[in-house]
């Protein structure tokens, strides 16, 4: 709501390709809204970037390993290819819009925080059973807990953006 | 790739993330200073991506994660140009700035995990 509440009287000539400033169509759909906002829309846009580097680096990752040396650790290389393929879904239900777009969001996000809470804690648990790291091992940890933390955040704000 | 490179690098990637992060607390948009900003850090990549792909590629060097070193020497450079698009194709939100910082961020990172996988040579 801070980004919306800024957003139309910042044309202060500071954005030069808007010429057209008299902000006539441009932010119409934030106003206390009625119907769901865009999940890409003000801070949404960061959170998909984000989302987008980890789909991008654990996908990446995945395909080296499991091309190279896919024998060595099969389970984990197969986890961490389908995190990757979970975030890749995330990032296009983020961008997108409409309903579909967003139950996509809903199912991916969910799955994340479900297998970032698993793997975690089984590895957290036990080690033996994952001789190679993921993207979720040690809810994350690898990763700064980054993914531990995106899902929540992910899941605040679909449910932010929902509308009513 | 060359010690005193990264080290530009990743100067160059934090301050351009920090720089991204001012730009959304200020509530501006990401203009033509973003672009030149990027344009630069987008540079010295390019530079460095020739660098070692050439000793990779032409010979000399063998890294014992090839593939992988190869694949974030891709990464580091394709992230920033994206990010920057993704982050001024929204023209009405101050939040251009913090993609670009997560772009800056990312990058980063893929730079610092290739310098780990060039150490394992030496």
């Amino acid at each position: 709501m801070s980004e919306s509440s800024g957003s139309p009287s910042s044309g202060s000539g500071s954005s030069g390709s808007g010429s057209s400033g008299s902000g006539s169509s441009g932010s119409g759909s934030s106003g206390s809204g009625h119907g769901p906002r865009p999940t890409s829309s003000g801070p949404g846009r960061v959170l998909i970037a984000v989302y987008a580097i980890f789909a991008l680096s654990a996908t990446a990752r995945a395909g080296v390993q499991i091309a190279t040396n896919f024998s060595e650790a099969p389970l984990a290389y197969l986890l961490s290819a389908f995190a990757g393929v979970v975030y890749i879904l995330a990032t296009i239900g983020l961008a997108g819009t409409g309903p579909g777009r967003r139950r996509l969001a809903w199912v991916a996000v969910g799955i994340e925080l479900v297998g970032v809470l698993a793997v975690g804690t089984l590895t957290a648990l036990d080690t033996a059973d994952f001789p190679d790291d993921t993207v979720w091992s040690l809810y994350g940890r690898g990763y700064g807990f980054v993914p531990l933390v995106l899902p929540l955040i992910g899941l605040w704000w679909l449910r932010r953006t929902r509308g009513r | 790739m060359i010690g005193a490179l990264v080290i530009v690098v990743y100067v160059a990637t934090g301050l351009l993330a920090l720089y991204g992060l001012v730009r959304t607390v200020q509530g501006r948009h990401p203009g033509r200073d973003m672009r030149i900003a990027v344009g630069v850090v987008e540079a010295l990549l390019v530079v460095q991506a020739a660098i070692a792909a050439f000793r990779v590629l032409g010979g000399g060097v063998t890294l014992p994660e090839q593939g992988t070193f190869l694949i974030y020497l891709v990464v580091s450079v394709c992230v920033l140009p994206i990010g920057l698009q993704f982050a001024v194709t929204e023209p009405t939100t101050r939040w251009g700035g913090a993609v670009v910082s997560v772009a800056a961020i990312g990058t980063g990172v893929a730079v610092w995990r290739l310098a780990e996988l060039w150490a394992a040579h030496v």
